[in-house]
């Protein structure tokens, strides 16, 4: 007789290194009559960032807050470490939020002490780390300064520090470079790329897809609470190439009619753009403009921006479904 | 890790979240200048009170005190220099007899300040001689006390002149006093006690009136942190690490110490304060301030602060702002006064069925049973019961009801949520 196996969640501590940081299986969210997130799955790794991509209204923010357990999902799972989402998780997760603050009337390194607390440090533990990251931003003679007599740019970077304070394991930052000076914009991208390298997951919402292109080891785009994207950067750009091609030199033509492997051709940053005819191969038009006679500076084959991508797939193109 | 052992950590952690929630605002909160300004301002006040009419009678005790000459005799000195007997009864109580020299001597040296002499020409000439002394107090404080001893001189003089006529004593006496009233029930006849005095009513009615404000100052704290976190964008930080439930939880008990703390320093400065000044304050001797009305007071504090601060935290966290969190708030604050406005009421009939119907609705119930308590001899056990089972059933269903509003509320900015929302709020489960 064999006795049946009974699943048990796993304890984090005995996970697999390679296990998600967090798994969203089939998360449905409904206010009032609408969805605002549809049957969505993906997963969060360690040691990555994660882009959370979407137009306004897309249910990012409703997501994370479902990870985060500020609010729960109609239907559909989440874990995080391992386990549903919970108060137990709170000393290993940083968040910040896209309404964010500080208390106005308190000093900041009492308002730092006390986040800090919160999420599981002591208060000398959290006072000494607050003290030291503030000194290290340039803060050291604020400390016990009220955040209304703080400039913006001071309460950026104390609201970055009261996120990372006690070294979470699973970052979420929503729209993170929003309002910040670009001071602080690369402050936060250093601090968020130092999270990865030392192993957290990181997730960013934006709607700068610079950023995102920059930042960013794996997208998920969402619209309507709905997957559209997800995957490496690298492979959803592949799965966009449009077989453009940028070439840079002299006697080059910008007639399409010129070259049998055009479709279009275009000025572009110095050169010209050429949109090669369907099943034609990058190779044909360089034979082309070697017999052609024209002396080539530089041949690319150029791969949609996440800008052209984004535009694209929420406009609607059937190459998302490939990778979404 | 099993899923009970899950469950127990989790509330664990839920329950030392509140505690640093409540810790946190408690102590942010007696720190403030208002809450420190607020609490001693009774304490101060009656000392203020004591030591200003202490001050302006010039005495440390009622009719008499001290001075740099030594203690003052604060009897009416009379010196009889006519042929009238004069002979102090019950009727004048402060009369002490004295020769022209004493009592004049006694005003010199600072002992009394009036002397009374009754001239040889007494009673064909109605002159009687007021003799005072160079320093006897502030005007007002003179002009009363010698208007009462013009009274109680009239009483001596009347008896007297009367004793000389055939009249017998015993009519004598009733003509010096011709009514001993008492109060009778309509029904029987009995004799029954006084009812309150004037001062016996005011200081319960202080009393509670000081309860109730706490009530309201301290649940107009936790609004004033509600909507601080909101408007200051803070909520979700911490949000993402304390759950709503243990949050609100967390300051209703830290801002609840806060009030706590505060009537608790009230009660002492009354307890401590009544018997200091009980004959200034009037006849305060019928208050109850036994230890289980005091037990009760605490008692129906805390739950009417249980009921207003989770209403008043929901409010605060649907309000889109600071101001309109106000004005919400007030609407509740009207109702929990009304029973103040009905002062009359308790002070002339405590059984009334209107007392009965606002001490178990339970917006009222806290102010009512408070004033109920403090003017009744006896405890009304009975009313007590029903008010406090009426008070905490509503108590709980409006601290869940508040908690499922807070919850869903709480990260809506600047957007006021429809009735219908509110209501799905309160019925969502999970």
């Amino acid at each position: 007789m064999t006795v049946p196996m009974i699943e048990q969640p796993a304890d984090p501590d005995t996970r697999s290194p390679d296990s998600p940081v967090v798994v969203v299986d089939g998360v449905w969210k409904r206010f009032g009559a609408t969805d605002v997130v549809q049957g969505l799955s993906f997963e969060i790794r360690a040691g990555e960032i994660l882009g959370f991509l979407g137009p306004n209204g897309a249910g990012k923010t409703t997501t994370m807050r479902m990870i985060l357990d500020i609010i729960r999902p109609d239907a559909g799972s989440i874990s995080v470490f391992g386990r549903p989402p919970g108060v137990e998780h709170r000393s290993r997760v940083g968040y910040l939020p896209e309404e964010r603050g500080l208390y106005r009337d308190v000093p900041v390194l009492d308002t730092l002490t006390y986040f800090g607390a919160l999420r599981g440090l002591s208060s000398a533990e959290a006072r000494s780390r607050a003290t030291r990251l503030l000194t290290e931003v340039g803060l050291g003679d604020d400390l016990r300064k009220k955040a209304v007599e703080l400039s913006r740019g001071m309460h950026q970077k104390a609201q970055v520090i009261a996120t990372v304070l006690h070294e979470p394991d699973l970052l979420i930052v929503d729209e993170p470079m929003q309002g910040l000076d670009p001071v602080n914009a690369e402050m936060l991208k250093g601090l968020l790329v130092a999270q990865r390298d030392r192993g957290a997951a990181v997730v960013m919402s934006t709607h700068d897809m610079a950023d995102a292109q920059t930042l960013c080891d794996r997208i998920l785009l969402i619209d309507g609470g709905r997957r559209l994207l997800y995957g490496s950067v690298k492979d959803i750009q592949s799965a966009f190439s449009d077989g453009a091609v940028e070439v840079r030199g002299s006697g080059v033509s910008v007639d399409a009619e010129h070259y049998r492997s055009v479709a279009h051709a275009a000025i572009a940053d110095g050169g010209v753009r050429f949109l090669l005819r369907d099943g034609v191969p990058a190779q044909e038009l360089f034979r082309e403009l070697a017999t052609d006679g024209a002396a080539v500076e530089r041949f690319e084959v150029s791969a949609p921006t996440l800008n052209e991508i984004f535009l694209r797939t929420v406009a609607g193109d059937e190459r998302a479904s490939a990778v979404g | 890790m099993t899923g009970r052992t899950g469950r127990r950590s989790r509330r664990a952690e839920a329950a030392s979240l509140v505690a640093l929630v409540a810790k946190r605002d408690y102590v942010r909160t007696v720190r403030r200048r208002g809450f420190v300004f607020g609490t001693l301002l009774l304490p101060l006040s009656i000392a203020g009170f004591f030591f200003i009419s202490s001050f302006a009678s010039g005495e440390l005790a009622p009719g008499g005190g001290g001075t740099d000459s030594g203690p003052r005799d604060f009897a009416l000195l009379v010196a009889n220099e006519s042929d009238l007997t004069l002979a102090p009864s019950v009727l004048t109580p402060h009369v002490r007899l004295v020769e022209r020299a004493d009592g004049l001597a006694r005003l010199g040296t600072g002992q009394a300040d009036e002397l009374y002499v009754v001239p040889d020409g007494y009673p064909t000439d109605a002159t009687v001689l007021r003799f005072e002394a160079t320093n006897s107090g502030f005007a007002i404080d003179a002009l009363q006390r010698q208007a009462a001893q013009l009274r109680e001189l009239g009483l001596l003089l009347q008896s007297a002149l009367l004793a000389t006529s055939d009249v017998p004593p015993e009519t004598v006496a009733r003509v010096m006093a011709p009514i001993g009233a008492i109060s009778a029930q309509t029904t029987t006849g009995e004799p029954v006690g006084a009812g309150p005095s004037l001062g016996a009513f005011l200081l319960p009615f202080g009393f509670t009136m000081l309860f109730v404000l706490s009530i309201f100052i301290t649940s107009g704290y936790l609004l004033q942190s509600v909507t601080e976190e909101k408007e200051n964008r803070v909520v979700e930080i911490v949000l993402s690490s304390v759950p709503a439930l243990p949050l609100m939880a967390g300051k209703i008990v830290g801002l609840g110490a806060a009030g706590l703390t505060q009537v608790i320093i009230w009660a002492l400065s009354a307890v401590i304060a009544v018997p200091l000044l009980g004959d200034r304050l009037g006849d305060v001797s019928s208050v109850s301030l036994s230890p289980i009305t005091l037990g009760l007071a605490m008692l129906y504090f805390a739950l009417g602060y249980l009921a207003y601060g989770a209403m008043f935290s929901a409010v605060g966290a649907l309000a889109p702002g600071s101001r309109e969190a106000q004005q919400y708030a007030g609407v509740f604050g009207f109702a929990a006064v009304v029973p103040l406005i009905f002062a009359g009421v308790f002070l002339a009939d405590p059984q009334s069925s209107l007392i009965t119907a606002l001490a178990l609705i339970p917006f009222t119930t806290p102010a009512t049973m408070l004033l109920v308590l403090t003017l009744t001899p006896e405890v009304p056990w009975l009313l007590v019961v029903a008010s406090l089972v009426s008070l905490s059933v509503f108590t709980l269903v409006a601290t869940v009801a508040s908690a499922r509003v807070f919850r869903a509320t709480l990260l809506l900015y600047g957007v006021r949520p429809s009735v219908s929302q509110m209501i799905s709020a309160v019925f969502a489960r999970g």
